[in-house]
């Protein structure tokens, strides 16, 4: 098993975030036989956002499960797997559903590992889909990852790129602790979905790990510290290209894990910056943009020149309604009025 | 010279129209036979278009155009 950053100078074979996914969990099958896949519409119809397309032609039914409807039954199935020393990956189809398999989730997944003295292991990744953007409702739409993210006992990754979708998967299955694997739709590079441009990139051929636990300074800047994740690292990327005409210099941090969440990397930037903005498609309150802020604050508030902003969804459902949904999604007009606020311009 | 058609997805009809879905390549690239170069879309299914050839490829189509079966969407140099 090897460690090994991937050389960006030697790839020029493009693939879609869905794409770099499966080819990290097929990397892991070849490798390991005690990986397998299972979850609702994994098989043959490949994953409801393609997560798992052509899995179960290269490796058969008995290591690429189509699940019944039931959440608790086939996520408690994984966990008895995990403990007995498989590396399922699990997927749970739309994250909306947890509340019908949070006792799974939270009470076992998560706590088995602490409450055996550490003596069993539960090397399980439950991947799962997140956000919004393309009216599919209240129960379709919710990022929910700071509720995960709350609960102890499980690390949580949520990638933004092909090149981190495949590395950070890899990482995910060679872990032996529970992790959470969100990805959100809107990076996926799915023909049907609003495509995001940078959804299909470079990502080499090999197998690699991004270290979980590990933000990334996507873009450097000295007016101001965005922090943010998942599809808003695009919307804060566009919005850093548009401001710099203006003399305005955003430093982005794409997180890439929340769950352990890079402090440092965080506190450095903030420490040049002096100016931070928290961009958070989950909800606003009680959440992960608070525990950013919090984070800065217990190390020094001093660091702070200006007070800091967030742009998240306000504490209400998920309107069906594009206008509606667009009101409270963290769009590009938001985070720029935001960028605007915490420098002062 | 080889071009690059767009695929035959449909049977019952042979003037179907399909959608150059996601280009995988740019303008110009060089690519190897067997490369990813395109996904297309008819009547949602999709469907991966790898480089029949290695060269240099031009790209005939844009991403979101509607293009009829057997037309070419690319030609390797």
């Amino acid at each position: 098993m090897t460690l090994t950053t991937p050389s960006q100078a030697a790839t020029r074979r493009k693939l879609s975030t869905s794409k770099a996914m499966v080819e990290a969990i097929a990397h892991e099958m070849r490798r390991d036989p005690s990986v397998f896949v299972l979850g609702e519409d994994v098989g043959s119809y490949g994953g409801i956002f393609s997560s798992t397309t052509g899995l179960l032609d290269e490796f058969g039914p008995r290591r690429v499960l189509d699940t019944p409807i039931s959440e608790t039954a086939f996520i408690g199935m994984a966990i008895g797997a995990a403990v007995e020393g498989m590396r399922p990956i699990v997927e749970l189809m739309f994250v909306d559903f947890f509340g019908v398999c949070m006792d799974q989730i939270y009470n076992h997944m998560a706590k088995i590992h602490y409450e055996s003295g550490g003596n069993v292991k539960v090397p399980l990744v439950l991947t799962t889909a997140v956000g919004g953007g393309y009216s599919d409702g209240a129960q379709h739409s919710q990022c929910l990852w700071g509720t995960f993210a709350h609960l102890p006992g499980m690390k949580v990754v949520v990638p933004s790129t092909p090149a981190d979708a495949k590395g950070l998967m890899i990482s995910a299955i060679r872990d032996d602790n529970p992790v959470v694997y969100m990805f959100h739709k809107g990076i996926m590079g799915l023909p049907w979905m609003a495509k995001n441009p940078r959804s299909v990139e470079p990502v080499p051929e090999d197998a690699y790990e991004v270290p979980i636990g590990k933000a990334k300074v996507v873009r450097p800047g000295s007016d101001v510290t965005i922090v943010t994740l998942s599809l808003s690292v695009h919307h804060s990327l566009d919005v850093a290209d548009e401001l710099s005409a203006d003399g305005i210099d955003c430093e982005v941090i794409d997180l890439r894990s929340i769950v352990p969440l890079d402090t440092d990397t965080i506190l450095e930037s903030v420490g040049r910056t002096g100016r931070l903005l928290v961009v958070d498609e989950d909800y606003q309150s009680f959440g992960l943009s608070g525990e950013v802020m919090a984070r800065v604050v217990e190390h020094d508030p001093g660091m702070l020149r200006a007070p800091a902003g967030r742009v998240c969804l306000p504490d209400v459902p998920i309107p069906y309604a594009r206008s509606l949904e667009y009101a409270v999604l963290p769009t590009r007009d938001r985070i720029r009025q935001a960028v605007r606020k915490v420098v002062n311009a | 010279m080889t071009d690059v058609p767009f695929p035959n997805l449909s049977v019952k009809d042979p003037d179907a129209e399909g959608v150059l879905a996601t280009w995988f390549v740019t303008d110009g690239d060089e690519v190897a036979e067997g490369d990813l170069i395109a996904e297309v879309a008819v009547d949602k299914v999709d469907v991966e278009i790898t480089a029949p050839a290695a060269g240099l490829i031009s790209l005939l189509v844009e991403e979101g155009d509607v293009t009829t079966q057997g037309t070419p969407i690319a030609r390797i140099h």
